[in-house]
């Protein structure tokens, strides 16, 4: 595939996922539920991704996992499959895309304007451990932001009485549950990511944990995560609130450190020498 | 007793201890005068407090999942505190064709508990050879060492990226840290032979600059350089690491003097003596480090995160049921699977 149909293909995305925030919008507005048509566009998103990302692996020789354009586009793609299945099998977390809609938008525009040039992989990266890493951060990334994305639907609710609003999670019981369970297994592929990443920082840099600044923010977003489910049993009568509040800051800091840290600093996760 | 125990489990400390633990990580990358040491402050309350939580809190009695969890826990944070005490790193540069020599190990750092017995260890460098593609991209390192294992038998591996060697308990890892070494002979006013290597700054990092300070066994301070008579190393096309069979030239100068050029086998005079260029070598950088528990500390955190998942199946995979469904396989698949 050329540079410039894989271009194209991601502008396709974006447009998809400006209608998809739209529709979003809309369904707020009209008090109706935008569940079908969000995931019909959730599902073009994903096909044309899948379409760009296999075009570039087949023209570079390479996966996407190196520059910012390659995380952007890879994480853009893993988190519109994850939302997908979730809101598909998950009903109480289904106004999750209210929110995360706009969020994959802004990434999809952030992708348009980075630079495209592939870099190849050094010989380090030919690792089994890389994989369990990426994967599992992947699917972190994915949970904790459909959990995130819901419970902050919720928090709009609470701070703005609507019926429109009351309408995106009717049964707030069985959402409320559906968002914990989520953050916990978020939180078990977060612990996952965190070893694996270890075991092939000792292989390839021959360090399991240097303290470098995403390591260390990858430690305060897992301790985060950990200490958030732990505030819910040190306070059994914590308000739903503040635990939803909570999420949101944790799910801030891992934001910036899986978008923000790794193109700030350190060479050693870029893999350049 | 135990109401002193029941103190020190309190869940209120735990945050403490996890916010502690946080703050002073992200100060500690920041700070270079921070050491990342004080970080062992917050792991010890914890452990403390994990401790004491384990044999009073009843909450792990009924929750295996949790219990194992925690356990996997505390014993992460058991063998990194017995690494960070019994661990050494270290970095050496051996040349090729000679054998690793402890007195040029560089120490990074060394446990307090580590019993050092580098002196015993033995390998020798052979052949090195590193794949570079266009932009100086360095793509697979095969340095060849050899060496005798437990059992005496000679094993000779290339290692590089991924593949270490491991000669007794101590892993040895290529780095990308590499270079040229000039093979010089000196020759005494006094009658005394030397025959000894001299490390050119690491390539193609200082491709620009081969250029070192050196002084002879007469104590006369030289300036080397190593010029190759056509560039060994490429931006736009891939190329190897490693050759040593091309023509260069090694000037030398001296202050106050005309500076010199010596090809391969060629000799100057300086005071005291004469220097002979015999040969060009490379040589190439390893991390030497003892790391006991690291298995062990991997285990651990499997046990962990098995712990974690059992705990889930346990707590949260059933509340998660839409009420009126009976098909929970179906609709939480992906949640187990994740
Ligand atoms: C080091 C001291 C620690 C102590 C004393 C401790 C103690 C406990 C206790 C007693 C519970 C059970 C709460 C209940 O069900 O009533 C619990 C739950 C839990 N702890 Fe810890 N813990 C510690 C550290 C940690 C750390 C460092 C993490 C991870 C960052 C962690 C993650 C969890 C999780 C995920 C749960 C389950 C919460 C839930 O079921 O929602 N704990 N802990």
């Amino acid at each position: 595939m050329s540079l410039v149909l894989e271009r194209q293909l991601v502008l396709v995305a974006v447009l998809l996922l400006a209608a998809a925030t739209l529709v979003q919008v809309a369904g707020v507005v009209f008090g109706r539920s935008a569940y079908r048509p969000t995931a019909g566009i959730y599902t073009a998103v994903v096909a044309v991704l899948a379409a760009a990302i296999a075009g570039r692996w087949v023209r570079e020789g390479q996966g996407p996992f190196l520059t910012l354009y390659d995380i952007l586009l890879s994480n853009l793609f893993s988190l519109a499959v994850l939302l997908l299945l979730v809101t598909a099998s998950l009903p109480g977390v289904r106004s999750a895309t209210l929110f995360a809609s706009p969020l994959l938008l802004v990434l999809g525009v952030w992708l348009t304007g980075v630079s495209e040039i592939a870099t190849p992989l050094p010989g380090a990266f030919d690792n089994a451990w890389l994989w369990v890493h990426v994967l599992s951060g992947k699917l972190f990334l994915g949970l904790n932001l459909a959990a995130t994305a819901a419970a902050s639907v919720m928090l709009l609710q609470g701070a703005v009485p609507s019926r429109r609003l009351a309408a995106l999670a009717a049964q707030p019981q069985e959402t409320e549950q559906q968002i914990w369970a989520l953050f916990f297994v978020s939180f078990i592929c977060h612990s996952v990511m965190l070893v694996a990443g270890a075991v092939w920082a000792h292989s390839a840099w021959g360090r399991y944990w240097s303290w470098d600044p995403l390591e260390t923010w990858t430690l305060v977003t897992w301790l985060m995560l950990g200490g958030i489910l732990h505030v819910r049993s040190t306070f059994r009568n914590l308000s739903q609130g503040v635990g939803h509040a909570l999420m949101l800051a944790a799910f801030a800091v891992a934001f910036l450190t899986f978008f923000g840290v790794p193109f700030l600093s350190i060479a050693p996760h870029k893999g350049l020498m | 007793m135990m109401s002193l125990l029941r103190k020190l489990a309190s869940l209120r400390l735990t945050l403490v201890g996890m916010i502690l633990l946080a703050v002073l990580a992200v100060i500690a990358s920041r700070r270079a005068d921070v050491d990342a040491g004080v970080t062992v402050v917050p792991l010890a309350i914890l452990v403390i407090n994990l401790l004491a939580a384990l044999l009073t809190n009843r909450s792990f009695r009924a929750q295996t999942g949790l219990l194992v969890f925690h356990v996997g826990l505390l014993l992460v944070f058991v063998f990194i505190g017995l690494t960070v005490l019994l661990r050494f790193d270290g970095h050496a540069e051996v040349l090729q064709g000679t054998a690793f020599d402890a007195a040029q190990v560089e120490t990074v750092d060394q446990g307090r508990w580590h019993d050092n017995r580098l002196d015993g260890l033995e390998f020798y460098q052979g052949e090195v050879r590193i794949n570079y593609l266009p932009g100086l991209n360095r793509q697979d390192t095969h340095s060849t060492i050899e060496y005798r294992t437990g059992s005496g038998e000679l094993r000779r591996v290339a290692i590089g990226d991924t593949r270490t060697a491991s000669i007794d308990g101590y892993r040895i890892a290529a780095t990308f840290n590499k270079g040229f070494a000039l093979l010089l002979q000196w020759s005494g006013d006094d009658g005394s032979e030397i025959l000894g290597a001299v490390h050119m700054p690491s390539f193609p990092e200082f491709d620009w600059k081969q250029v070192t300070t050196w002084t002879t066994p007469a104590g006369q301070e030289v300036e080397l350089e190593l010029d190759f008579d056509r560039p060994v190393s490429s931006d736009t096309s891939a190329w190897t690491f490693g050759d040593t069979s091309m023509a260069y030239t090694v000037h030398v100068a001296v202050a106050g003097d005309a500076p010199r050029t010596l090809q391969k086998g060629e000799s100057a005079r300086l005071e005291g003596g004469a220097i002979r260029a015999v040969d060009l070598r490379v040589w190439m950088a390893y991390q030497i480090e003892y790391v006991p528990f690291l298995p062990w500390l991997f285990v651990a955190a499997m046990l962990a995160i098995g712990g974690l998942a059992a705990h889930f199946a346990r707590r949260y995979l059933p509340a998660t049921v839409p009420a009126g469904t009976d098909k929970k396989e179906d609709a939480l698949a992906h949640v187990a699977r994740a």
